[in-house]
């Protein structure tokens, strides 16, 4: 037999809604297949053409007797690049001054009102904080400052972003300050203070007035206007790439996604983050108000996705970042650091979350499940080493939970190449980390995401693809740079 | 290797020489160089004469129309044939390091001997002695250069020793790379202006090993890819346009993109209708005309994966306008022609043209003047 005789390799298959079959290697390649064909796999691959052997010996489903080593070292190679985030040090390191915020928004968990300053990071923290981020060996630092809203905080802000720079004038990192706020209290003084320090600002449009102001009441009841004020005074101030938006989607949304989508358009943003609602997301009491079934989000999701290719082949350039993180697991090969879907999980390794509490936590979503009463996720006061953070029990915990080999529902999806169980959400959902991931929202809501971008490409024309790989490439990344 | 016809005087021996003007001698003549005088008058000759006699023995003299000041030359074969090791006015400048190979591609357009020739090693290190000046870019070309193991590290380090800018390009099928020994002694410290011009005939194991004649080469070749990149060498992976590989294309193309996308760019060549591929007809000589939508899908697939194409030694009226831009001005001025149909075509300026032995054999595509100008 000649030593290039195929023999087939590990690999996970799964039908697709519309009947047609996709399998996943090993090295997280992809080929869409028959029901003939996958039989051939299973019994007799040598009766498929040696075209088609070709093409699947180079996506790692074949492999041979022949001398591989250059082989398994590629294979080696490409499963580090997807773990690469989550190998290293912390890069995103949440600091959250303040719960304080202007607004009452019925979803939220943990903000308090403008008149309550008890809920405030102390000053010998935020002091903290600066050198400790400096404890990770991570080249690149975002340091991400979310609430509250920050902005009410404006005096820690600064003094924070302010003290990391002149540490950094020695440790020499490439730093991005990010500050998530409504952009109600912005000012032309801290407009001056951001543009010196290259901060960019994210806020939450969630669409057109009426729906924003009724998301996202203020006592003043006009959120909408003066975000948008905001948004426009830093688009003069900062450039116009500085403000960056993300929609919550509520019930009420649901029947909007083509006005959702346009209001973007309208405000020239080139990014928009679709985000679900979690059930477990908000107080129990407004579950009835505000809750929705899964498949109500998908099909607000899937209308809204196709206006938003409709903006893009009109050539209006708005990216749907949801799209762009799954597309990115399947289209890329080069991880784009969203550790919700790393195994094992990022949270505590590659985030780290400092909170106005005095404490460290693996994730914003676990701050937020610390305000519902659970406090069973602090890594350690602020201030703990780094290392004892990383080696405390509860990242360990998370670990455990996260590494899908340790799962018989993991190691059977088809998907588990891109995708793990997320922990923290778990626990926020059931109280507890150790929950088949089947019956977690996380995991629900990732596997019809995989279906519904599986489909997509399968039936992709030219053009839809190449915008497809446009999303999929990391944010920040030089790859499409090149001409 | 290119010759030239030249009268010379005896003291032009089998060493390796420059071509100097009368004029110039005096600003170029040191000790430790052989200078060849390019004869433009008669008394020319009695000047060289004169100066030997005064005790500049590494002086003679040629006459010759092909060679001009500045080319660097070898006699070989007993002082009956000159052969031109460096031409200060071509376009394209490379150093021959070897003949040797351990691949034995189907379309090969300088098949290998076996012979040892590690002579050339010393010959490739005389010559950059003898350049007046370094070009910008100077390839290193065999037969497989990494053959020569510490040898090819010596002619890289002194390039770079007489001119730190001089870009080097390497080309190698890189099989002998995975060899960690080898690959540290060859890679370690290179500045980054040395690259690597790497030929991947397939996405498959079986289609390279192929082509290459050699089983295990495409694994070797990965793995010398990957050891290239591990020391952060830049790399351009060739891909020349058989018909095997033609039929691949966009498949090679997504294997690159996927598992190889730190390489710089991929070059996509012509098959040179000379050595091997004259016997191989079957697999080499195609008419890319017939191939537009391979290549088009196989460019498209690259830029998906932010991966750069170029294309080398396809004339322009082969391609669909979309890959002008990619083409590049490639065959090496001593090869290059432009046939009769060029003549009215008024993209010629931006066309590589054709290899000379095209006439003689096939050539690329039905040649044909384009007659509008590029958008």
């Amino acid at each position: 037999m000649s030593v290039y005789a195929p023999i087939v390799q590990p690999f996970n298959f799964r039908r697709l809604v519309s009947g047609e079959w996709l399998a996943i290697s090993e090295s997280g390649d992809f080929t869409f297949t028959t029901e003939d064909e996958l039989d051939a796999l299973q019994n007799n691959v040598a009766r498929l053409s040696l075209e088609r052997q070709a093409e699947l010996k180079a996506r790692f489903f074949l492999s041979d007797k022949s001398s591989n080593t250059g082989r398994a070292r590629l294979l080696a190679s490409r499963r580090a690049a997807r773990r690469s985030t989550v190998a290293e040090d912390p890069s995103l390191h949440i600091v959250v001054p303040t719960l304080q915020c202007a607004h009452s928004c019925q979803y939220c968990q943990v903000s308090r009102a403008l008149t309550d300053s008890g809920h405030a990071m102390s000053p010998d923290d935020v002091e903290q904080v600066c050198s400790s981020i400096f404890e990770s060996k991570s080249r690149v630092l975002t340091i991400e400052f979310q609430g509250g809203d920050p902005l009410i905080r404006f005096d820690l802000v600064k003094h924070a972003i302010a003290r990391i720079t002149e540490i950094n004038r020695l440790e020499r990192r490439s730093l991005r300050f990010v500050v998530a706020s409504t952009l109600h209290q912005l000012t032309n003084e801290m407009c001056d203070f951001f543009a010196e320090h290259q901060v960019y600002l994210s806020t939450s449009i969630d669409g057109p007035q009426d729906l924003h102001n009724r998301n996202r009441p203020a006592a003043t009841r006009d959120s909408f206007q003066r975000t948008v004020e905001g948004i426009q005074l830093a688009r003069h101030r900062l450039g116009a790439e500085s403000v960056s938006a993300l929609m919550t989607c509520t019930r009420t949304s649901l029947a909007f996604p083509d006005e959702v989508v346009d209001q973007y358009v309208t405000l020239g943003l080139h990014d928009i983050f679709l985000r679900p609602l979690s059930s477990y997301g908000f107080a129990k009491r407004n579950q009835p108000l505000l809750g929705y079934s899964a498949d109500k989000f998908q099909m607000f999701y899937e209308r809204a996705l196709k206006r938003i290719l409709h903006w893009n082949r009109a050539g209006v350039e708005l990216r749907e970042v949801y799209a762009s993180i799954i597309l990115n697991k399947i289209l890329s090969t080069f991880d784009s650091g969203y550790v919700d879907l790393q195994s094992p999980n990022g949270a505590g390794s590659a985030v780290l979350v400092y909170n106005y509490d005095g404490f460290v936590y693996p994730s914003d979503e676990a701050r937020m499940l610390a305000e519902t009463g659970d406090r069973s996720l602090r890594l350690g006061k602020i201030g703990t080493p780094l290392a004892a953070l990383t080696a405390s029990k509860v990242r360990r915990r998370i670990v455990d939970a996260s590494t899908i080999e340790n799962f018989e529902d993991c190691r059977t999806c088809a998907y588990n190449q891109y995708c793990a169980p997320n922990p923290v959400d778990a626990q926020a959902q059931f109280g507890t980390m150790h929950v088949r991931a089947p019956e977690t929202e996380h995991c629900n809501r990732h596997t019809w995401l995989f279906d519904f971008f599986f489909e997509a490409v399968r039936t992709a024309d030219d053009w839809t693809l190449d915008l497809f790989h446009r999303w999929a490439a990391p944010a920040g990344s030089d790859q499409h740079a090149q001409g | 290797m290119r010759k030239a016809e030249i009268t010379r005087s005896a003291h032009i021996d089998g060493s390796v020489h420059r071509v100097v003007s009368a004029q110039e001698l005096q600003n170029e003549w040191t000790p430790e160089l052989r200078l060849a005088v390019h004869i433009g008058q008669e008394s020319d000759v009695e000047a060289v004469s004169r100066l030997r006699c005064g005790g500049l023995s590494n002086l003679g003299w040629i006459e010759s129309n092909t060679l001009q000041p500045g080319d660097v030359f070898v006699m070989r074969r007993d002082g009956t044939e000159a052969t031109v090791l460096f031409r200060e006015s071509d376009r394209h400048h490379a150093l021959f390091l070897t003949n040797r190979c351990n691949s034995r591609c189907l379309m090969c357009s300088q098949p290998p001997t076996s012979q040892d020739d590690s002579w050339l090693v010393q010959e490739a290190l005389e010559t950059i002695r003898h350049m007046r000046r370094l070009p910008s870019v100077l390839g290193i070309t065999g037969g497989e250069p990494t053959l020569l193991g510490m040898g090819l590290r010596h002619v890289i380090d002194a390039i770079l020793r007489r001119e730190p800018s001089t870009r080097i390009e390497v080309l190698t099928n890189g099989r002998l790379l995975g060899d960690k020994a080898l690959a540290d002694s060859l890679l370690r410290g290179l500045p980054p202006l040395v690259s690597w011009l790497v030929p991947l005939y397939g996405h498959v194991n079986f289609l390279h090993d192929f082509v290459v004649q050699s089983p295990g080469a495409f694994d070797e070749t990965l793995n010398g890819l990957l050891t290239l990149r591990s020391y952060e060498q830049p790399i351009q992976l060739r891909v020349v346009l058989i018909e095997s590989v033609l039929k691949v294309l966009p498949e090679l193309c997504a294997f690159v993109g996927r598992n190889l996308p730190f390489v710089r760019e991929v070059s996509m060549m012509a098959v040179e209708p000379i050595g091997f591929a004259l016997a191989n007809t079957q697999e080499c000589h195609v008419d890319l005309g017939d191939w537009s939508a391979s290549l088009e899908n196989a460019a498209r697939v690259l830029s998906r994966h932010g991966v750069r194409q170029i294309l080398m030694n396809v004339p322009l009226c082969a391609l669909p306008e979309t890959l002008w831009p990619a083409a590049q001005r490639s065959i090496s001025d001593w090869k290059n022609i432009y046939p009769e149909e060029c003549r009215q075509c008024r993209v010629r300026e931006l066309c590589c043209g054709t290899f000379a032995w095209s006439e003689r054999t096939w050539r690329p595509t039905a040649i044909k003047a384009i007659e509008k100008a590029a958008t």
